[in-house]
């Protein structure tokens, strides 16, 4: 096997800043690479750290490229799901972390969607629950009020906004 | 320094030892000149053993002593499916042990699965050590896709238990894929159809240039060509009972000849458009009249009998090609593997969904050993780089409230990967925690395969939400589950690497080494004359049948037989899950809270190597209490 094309000190580096990357920069791609592009990042990463490449190296050294190429493994299956890496993406704008779960991330859109029908905030939530309540009740105009409340606390739901107007219709037929 | 490293496919039905010399891979037989060995052990009075085609011969007088099929069994629960379905067809007497264990009772001795395997193991080391005139110590052995980690670690310990260093455990669909586009420098995007004996496994692979990256894998576990057969001898016996009135089911030497039988029509399938069975003496009357059977079979005929089994296996293949996101079109060419897809209808069914012919320069039964001998000769550095990225075939999970299981790493995750979970206690100054680790793809728990089980203590004891445990899974490039628990505030970690109660534990394994069990494998000599006359006198009956082509080049060699299933733990009460979960999930935050287990006092009856795993044949794989009830009766 041809020796891998990384010597000790590169690893051991690298190793260091692992928890100090985000996945791109594991891969060493951009932020806009395409999904053939992360692919190629991942063979030639793989190349590099997988333990089959790393057979001959020893002790640290050897360990130190099991762990990096678990973590490009890791970035891998993040950036090359579509769902994953938006969720991801997401993430990232908004906070510090680098890491995802992976069999959370899947499931990640749908817990948009389920924030975007339910609400994100606390209010909103609350708000939409009670206008829900009301529209059973058959209280229209409980629930037309409730559903604009929500809306004051989360004026970009597009959730609550097609029920407003849902239920502006039905008050109109009503009227 | 010469390494020299061998692959091995060790199959249900067949095994087959490869290895790559001077950049060329040759298929290593055995004295008899068979380029294949059936997967059977006979166990002499003596207490010696002999392996292959002509132990398998011994199957039809001596059923009790003749071990065939153990990779059905390897790395199994006493009470799973599988088992009681051996116990069923095969005659030799399968034992508990403790934990659930399965061990094999012959001669009024007991072996465990591995050490059986490592039998077969080791009469491919000899026959490997013949060929390169000095011992063979390492080797790459492969396994069904969707083996679990369970029946991976049992594979490994007959590997060692036979004396061989496993290198790496394949699985059988990338190492065809491997030998298929090896030094080809293909770009290509292949699918594996991979019909074994046992298993039926499929795999989506694409191949950039000396890059193996598997996209996708799926089978069916209970799917193989002991299926097809199974056809052929209801339908001998259903006209047994017929013409004689008696069932021959019940007699394991008639069920044997059947089978036998069968299996020959089956293979004579795929070369002929009929088959006349004809089997002499099935049973024995009272007044000593020799029973038998006639039944001519089409290729059409045999086409329905199977069709069910056949469309059952492109329901897996469906599955591939979407979790792999591509579509039929997408693909440059179909491997069969496997025995069974020597026949014409499944041959033309492949072609059909695949909407192209299967590859034809692929041997069926050869290419898994060849693609192993490959990886083996690469990882000693005797070969060219060939990178192999596999995926895990089923989702690992771990067991919280409600009975349920949490993914944490799905499948088609390619490996190695890690993935960290934090939990918290479930109650203030909570003294253990319990982490059960499964593997499948239900969400509930009893309906996966129960990895393992360990108790953490080892945390800085106060209120439930200041406690943060962190749970680390880990897949390596094996398949093989690692999980370690760590507090998040001291580092102190507790860790196992996870092995089937059932299994062996290093102690145990140091002595059988000891014992040298795998050294009862007489070295391979002359075959004695007599082995050979016997099956030939049960086979020559069919009238189409060529005896040559049957037993002159490796008789069994048709039906290389393979994956074994996955192991799934049949559900048991999915309902009786009551309230004493052991994690619970928290809506809001990524926190898991893991209920008290110290009102829940340690199996008592189990030895610390095992892990303290509990019975997953109960009613209740969430409740600990009901299981330490289970354990301790």
């Amino acid at each position: 096997m041809s020796s891998p094309a990384i010597d000790a000190l590169e690893i051991g580096a690298l190793s260091k800043i692992m928890d100090e990357l985000d996945y791109y920069q594991i891969l060493n791609v951009e932020k806009s690479a395409s999904t053939k592009e992360i692919r190629q990042a991942f063979h030639s990463s793989s190349r590099t750290f997988h333990p089959d490449a790393n057979r001959e190296r020893t002790g640290n050294l050897r360990e130190q490229c099991r762990q990096i190429s678990k973590r490009v493994t890791e970035a891998y299956c993040v950036l090359r799901d579509s769902r994953r890496r938006q969720a991801y993406d997401t993430k990232r704008a908004q906070g510090t972390s680098l890491r995802i779960q992976i069999a959370e991330a899947r499931n990640a859109h749908v817990e948009q969607r389920k924030a975007e029908r339910c609400g994100a905030t606390t209010q909103g939530r609350q708000f939409h629950g009670k206008a829900e309540a009301d529209l059973k009740a058959g209280n229209l105009a409980g629930a037309l009020q409730n559903i604009q409340m929500a809306l004051t606390f989360e004026a970009g739901n597009a959730g609550f906004k097609s029920m407003l107007e849902e239920l502006r219709e039905r008050q109109k037929a009503i009227s | 320094m010469a390494e020299i490293a061998v692959g091995i496919d060790l199959g249900t039905s067949n095994t087959c030892v490869s290895l790559m010399r001077e950049g060329k891979v040759e298929v290593l037989d055995n004295v008899y000149g068979e380029r294949t060995s059936a997967s059977v052990v006979h166990f002499h009075e003596d207490g010696s053993v002999e392996v292959g085609n002509s132990a398998k011969a011994k199957v039809i007088h001596a059923p009790a002593e003749t071990v065939s099929s153990a990779k059905r069994l390897i790395g199994r629960y006493h009470f799973s499916e599988e088992v009681e379905k051996a116990q069923a067809v095969y005659a030799y007497e399968i034992v508990e042990s403790a934990n659930h264990g399965v061990r094999i009772e012959i001669r009024e001795e007991e072996f465990s699965l591995p050490e059986i395997s490592a039998m077969v193991l080791r009469e491919m080391k000899q026959i490997a050590e013949r060929h390169v005139g000095e011992p063979v110590t390492k080797a790459v052995i492969t396994v069904p896709a969707y083996f679990n980690d369970n029946q991976r670690q049992a594979t490994k310990d007959a590997g060692r238990i036979a004396g061989l260093e496993v290198l790496r455990i394949l699985n059988e669909p990338t190492a065809a894929a491997l030998a298929y586009g090896f030094g080809m420098g293909l770009n290509q995007r292949v699918a594996v159809y991979d019909f074994g004996g046992g298993t039926f496994d499929v795999s989506v692979l694409e191949i950039g240039k000396d890059i193996f990256e598997v996209l996708a894998t799926c089978g069916d576990t209970f799917l193989g060509g002991d299926d097809l057969d199974d056809r052929i001898i209801d339908l001998l016996a259903d006209q047994f009972v017929a013409d004689h009135g008696v069932n021959p089911r019940n007699d394991p030497f008639a069920f044997e000849k059947l089978k036998l039988a069968a299996e020959n029509a089956k293979k004579q399938l795929s070369v002929e458009e009929e088959v006349h069975i004809s089997v002499a003496n099935v049973l024995t009357n009272e007044d000593g009249t020799a029973l038998g059977v006639e039944k001519t079979l089409t290729r059409a005929e045999f086409a329905i009998l199977t069709h069910d089994l056949i469309q059952r296996t492109f329901k897996v293949c469906d599955e591939a090609m979407q979790q792999s996101d591509l579509t039929v079109r997408d693909l440059d060419g179909v491997i069969l593997v496997g025995g069974p897809t020597r026949l014409s209808i499944i041959r033309e069914a492949v072609e059909a969904y695949f909407q192209q012919p299967p590859r034809q320069d692929v041997d069926p039964d050869e290419v898994v050993s060849m693609g192993a001998a490959i990886h083996a000769a690469s990882l000693v550095g005797k070969a060219q780089d060939a990178m192999l990225l596999d995926v895990t075939p089923l989702d690992l999970r771990i067991g919280v409230a409600g009975g349920l299981a949490e993914p944490v790493i799905e499948r088609n995750t390619p490996v190695p990967i890690e993935q960290t979970r934090t939990f918290t206690t479930f109650q203030d100054h909570q003294e253990s925690v319990q982490i059960r680790v499964y593997q499948g793809d239900h969400r509930m728990a009893a309906d996966n395969a129960l990895l393992g089980e360990f108790e953490f203590s080892g945390f800085t004891k106060g209120p439930r939400s200041d406690v943060k445990i962190d749970v680390t899974f880990e897949i390596d490039a094996d398949g093989i589950v690692n999980v370690t628990a760590a507090d998040q505030t001291t580092g102190e970690a507790a860790s196992t690497q996870i092995t089937l109660s059932s299994g062996l534990d290093e102690q145990q394994i140091e002595k059988i080494l000891e014992e040298d069990v795998a050294g009862r494998v007489a070295a391979a000599v002359v075959p004695p004359e007599s082995a050979i006359p016997e099956v030939a006198e049960i086979v020559s009956e069919p009238s189409v049948l060529d005896d040559d082509s049957l037993f002159g080049d490796g008789s069994e060699d048709l039906s290389v037989g393979r994956p074994d299933d996955l192991g799934i733990l049949e559900s048991t009460e999915d309902d009786d899950v009551g309230d004493a979960g052991d994690l619970d999930l928290l809506e809001d935050e990524e926190l898991i809270q893991l209920t008290e287990e110290s009102n829940a006092n340690p199996p008592t009856d189990e030895s610390p190597e095992d892990n303290g795993f509990f019975d997953t044949s109960g009613e209740d794989l969430a409740g600990p209490e009901i299981e330490l009830t289970e354990e301790e009766k």
